[in-house]
């Protein structure tokens, strides 16, 4: 019997094809993340393709932070951690000896759970590391440039010298984010962009992750299955398993197209998480 | 963990099946009132589909109550959406079983031919035994056997024509020819009945497999290469 | 409703506790009180005795000539303490900052504890103590100095600016430093403008309570400027100069009543800045605090 299958375009920009047509952003293969001597995240091989916006979920402890922080080396800042396995950006190994975490920074942007503009102005958010990065030409065109980009800049362009921090939680956000934008990387991680937001601040923020997917890859940790389901192209669930000396460790469940994971999943444990129903 | 949204699950799925219950003994009652020539069978028929009208209505109402409270997902909504179509299918059913009950009340004067209403008698038969197979595979999930439905089918394609050479065979005689343009009505509602349980075995294999199979059926007769 | 079997009123026991809450409220009344009536004592006493020797010549006039006491200022004395305590803020204020980003951002944590520890250490060392060791380094080989003092000043003030400073750094949220790292900023930069300037109202507040209590200092000044000579206006910090609070000393070990005034004014003009200096920070202090934490 020959099975009928028909994909449905209900986004408007065109519903992104199967993955294998993009390019490989990130390529990790027998990627393990240690804490000390704790294993925090085991054996993840996965591609993270362009321009596409691929959401990464699971319980908590499942290590999706960690693996988000990883992709633009924040897990330098925490001392007792240590990788094996490769974790590769554009071919080149993110964690090797000569690769500059500065530099790689500057690529791969982050926008955090809680928004944190620095106490300036609101320009000055934008402007300052535009500054420090080298980017002094047309400094006003670029803060405009970025706060458009962040559907921000109708609320702000007459207050651009008040502070950052009268601004509400919403366009704090977007603020951080056109601040992020600005510094022009090539992907943008979130890591739980909306979780300290009200509802509507959510879906402009959603809203924002749609037009930003045409120019930026982008990869979200959330730990809203329903904003996973409503934002991403692809979904990685990263579950908890049990080690036999009751030590836990993050692994990759199941990676696929958004829809498949939330219709038809492979995994019995990625239908236990996202149907809620086995915890 | 999400107990109420478990049981609400089985709730909906458990008034589906007595539906079904419900559905087969309308087609066994109708084709009661066609065999004797029953009035009363027939007019009890009619008052009998309001009983399936209330658990459709109530499967209905459930399912976008339950979409809009618990956003089920994978295999939840598979099923959920498998239980409103089926429950389309059974209604559908329901009401071609009335619609034979009527059918039998208009021909109530009428010569009648033992061989026809022997063919409608097997029909009806096959069309027993395919809704059964339907609903338990559904309810257990099984989908070992994904041609028996369509085999099924087969018999009742073959009743019909059968039925079509017999009584373009009927000759002038008026009240007969009546008599066999109604029958014919009838064949076609439990080939369309025939045609709904098919489509129940379609919303079984989406269920367990996650992807959409057309079987073939009366508007595809022409089987597809299997897989 | 029937009646209650039990009473809640007052019994023997409870009239016992309540008597001794009483008294143990007293007594911590009492307590508070006396702490506040010992500045009230020492403000109001300075005052009165210092407040009549206070005119303009006070401020503006060098000790008089000869033998006549009567008249003149301390001027000198007063731009003395001025040069002692900025130079000592100078040397004070990028070392104690420098060692508060030291220990809060970039040491391991086990140095950053030896480190405090050394800060605190440090502090509590008797003022006249670290005296004498600028006048074994310093004054032994080339005679007293403004400069001598100063340096002591400053190390009596580094560990006050030190503690405040990392105080206020640790108070700016690890937030702001992971928002400008993710940029692509590097550490240095990323400390220097981000979190010190979130700071510098912290920063501020602590150097100025630092003045304040170098302006008070009289022990290591004793070894180390005393031979600043009344007479003329100076401020070669390569000399030796007069400070307001030598000019307490010596001036109230005088047997002549008007010094012993001025003695008392210019306690009184030290106490003013002190107290006004003191007051001043610590409100601004807790404003910049609520601020950071809000």
């Amino acid at each position: 019997m020959e099975a009928i299958r028909t994909r449905i375009d209900v986004s408007g920009h065109g519903r992104s094809p199967v993955a294998e047509t993009r390019e490989a952003v990130f390529e990790a293969r027998d990627l393990c993340v240690f804490y000390g001597d704790q294993l925090a995240i085991d054996n993840v091989n996965i591609d993270i393709y362009q321009r596409l916006i691929t959401a990464i979920i699971g319980p908590s402890g499942c290590g999706k932070s960690t693996f988000i922080r990883t992709l633009n080396r924040m897990t330098d800042l925490v001392s007792s951690a240590s990788l094996t396995g490769q974790l590769r950006y554009r071919g080149i190994d993110l964690h090797g000896p000569k690769v500059d975490a500065v530099e790689v920074r500057r690529r791969i942007g982050m926008v955090f759970q809680k928004p944190n503009p620095f106490p300036k102005s609101i320009y000055d958010n934008v402007a300052w590391g535009l500054r420090i990065l080298g980017m002094r030409k047309d400094l006003d065109q670029r803060v405009e440039k970025a706060l458009r980009s962040a559907a921000l800049w109708d609320e702000v362009k007459d207050r651009l010298g008040d502070s950052a921090l009268g601004l509400s939680g919403g366009q704090q956000q977007r603020l951080c984010i056109a601040r992020a934008i600005a510094a022009e990387p090539e992907v943008i991680l979130f890591d739980e962009p909306a979780s300290a937001l009200d509802p509507i601040s959510t879906s402009a923020i959603e809203d924002l992750m749609h037009e930003l997917k045409r120019d930026y890859t982008l990869v979200i940790v959330t730990h809203n299955m329903q904003q996973a389901a409503r934002v991403a192209d692809m979904t990685a669930f990263f579950g908890l398993e049990v080690a036999p000396d009751e030590s836990r460790r993050g692994v990759l469940v199941e990676y696929d197209e958004t829809e498949k994971i939330f219709t038809n999943p492979s995994d019995k444990r990625t239908e236990g998480y996202v149907t809620g129903r086995f915890g | 963990m999400r107990e109420l949204y478990g049981t609400e699950l089985e709730q909906l799925e458990g008034l589906l099946l007595e539906e079904g219950q419900l559905v087969d003994r309308a087609i066994r009652s109708a084709l009661n009132a066609l065999a004797r020539d029953d009035l009363e069978l027939a007019d009890e028929l009619v008052a009998f589909d309001d009983e399936i009208d209330r658990r459709y209505l109530t499967i209905e109402q459930g399912i976008p109550s339950l979409l809009a409270r618990q956003t089920p997902v994978a295999g939840d909504l598979r099923l959920v959406l498998a239980i409103l179509y089926i429950n389309l299918h059974l209604e559908r059913i329901a009401d071609y079983c009335v619609t034979i009950a009527k059918l039998t009340k208009l021909s109530h004067d009428l010569p009648r031919d033992a061989a026809a209403l022997e063919a409608l008698e097997e029909m009806g038969e096959r069309c027993r035994e395919m809704l059964a197979t339907g609903l338990e595979d559904f309810h257990a999930r099984d989908v070992r056997h994904p041609r028996a439905l369509v085999d099924m089918d087969r018999p009742i394609d073959r009743a019909n024509r059968k039925l079509v050479d017999r009584f373009v065979a009927f000759g002038t005689d008026e009240p007969q020819r009546e008599w066999a343009m109604r029958m014919m009505l009838v064949s076609r509602c439990l080939e369309r009945i025939g045609d709904h349980a098919v489509d129940i075995g379609e919303q079984t294999s989406y269920l367990v497999r996650g992807e959409f199979e057309e079987f073939t059926d009366a508007s595809h007769p022409t089987p597809r290469p299997a897989e | 409703m029937s009646e209650p079997t039990f009473s809640l009123r007052t019994s023997g026991r409870l009239r016992r506790r309540q008597l001794v809450s009483r008294a143990m409220g007293a007594l911590a009344v009492g307590a508070a009180l006396l702490a506040v009536a010992v500045l009230a004592i020492v403000v109001v006493s300075v005052a009165s005795r210092g407040a009549g020797a206070l005119n303009l010549d006070f401020f503006t006039k060098n000790q008089a000539q000869g033998f006549n006491p009567k008249g003149g200022g301390i001027l000198f004395a007063i731009v003395g303490t001025g040069v002692l305590v900025g130079i000592a803020t100078l040397i004070a204020l990028p070392l104690g900052v420098l060692t508060a980003i030291y220990i809060s951002e970039l040491a391991p944590p086990k140095l950053a504890r030896v480190a405090r520890i050394a800060l605190d250490i440090t502090n509590g060392i008797p003022t006249i103590v670290i005296g004498i060791f600028v006048f074994a380094m310093i004054v032994e080989a080339h005679g007293q100095s403004a400069l001598a003092g100063s340096i002591a000043l400053a190390v009596i003030m580094v560990p006050l600016i030190a503690r405040a400073t990392e105080e206020v750094l640790l108070l700016v949220p690890s937030a702001q430093r992971e928002a400008s790292l993710a940029l692509g900023v590097s550490r240095w930069r990323t400390t220097f403008g981000v979190v010190v300037p979130s700071a510098i109202g912290g920063i501020l507040t602590g150097t100025t309570l630092a003045i304040a209590r170098a302006a008070g200092e009289t022990a290591p000044l004793l070894f180390l400027t005393s031979l600043g000579l009344s007479s003329q206006a100076d401020a070669n910090p390569l000399h030796p100069l007069q400070s307001m609070t030598l000019v307490i000393f010596e001036y109230s070990d005088q047997a002549d009543p008007a010094y012993q005034a001025k003695a008392w004014a210019a306690a009184f003009t030290l106490m003013c800045f002190v107290l006004v200096t003191s007051l001043s920070a610590k409100l601004a202090l807790a404003r910049y605090r609520k601020k950071l934490g809000g």
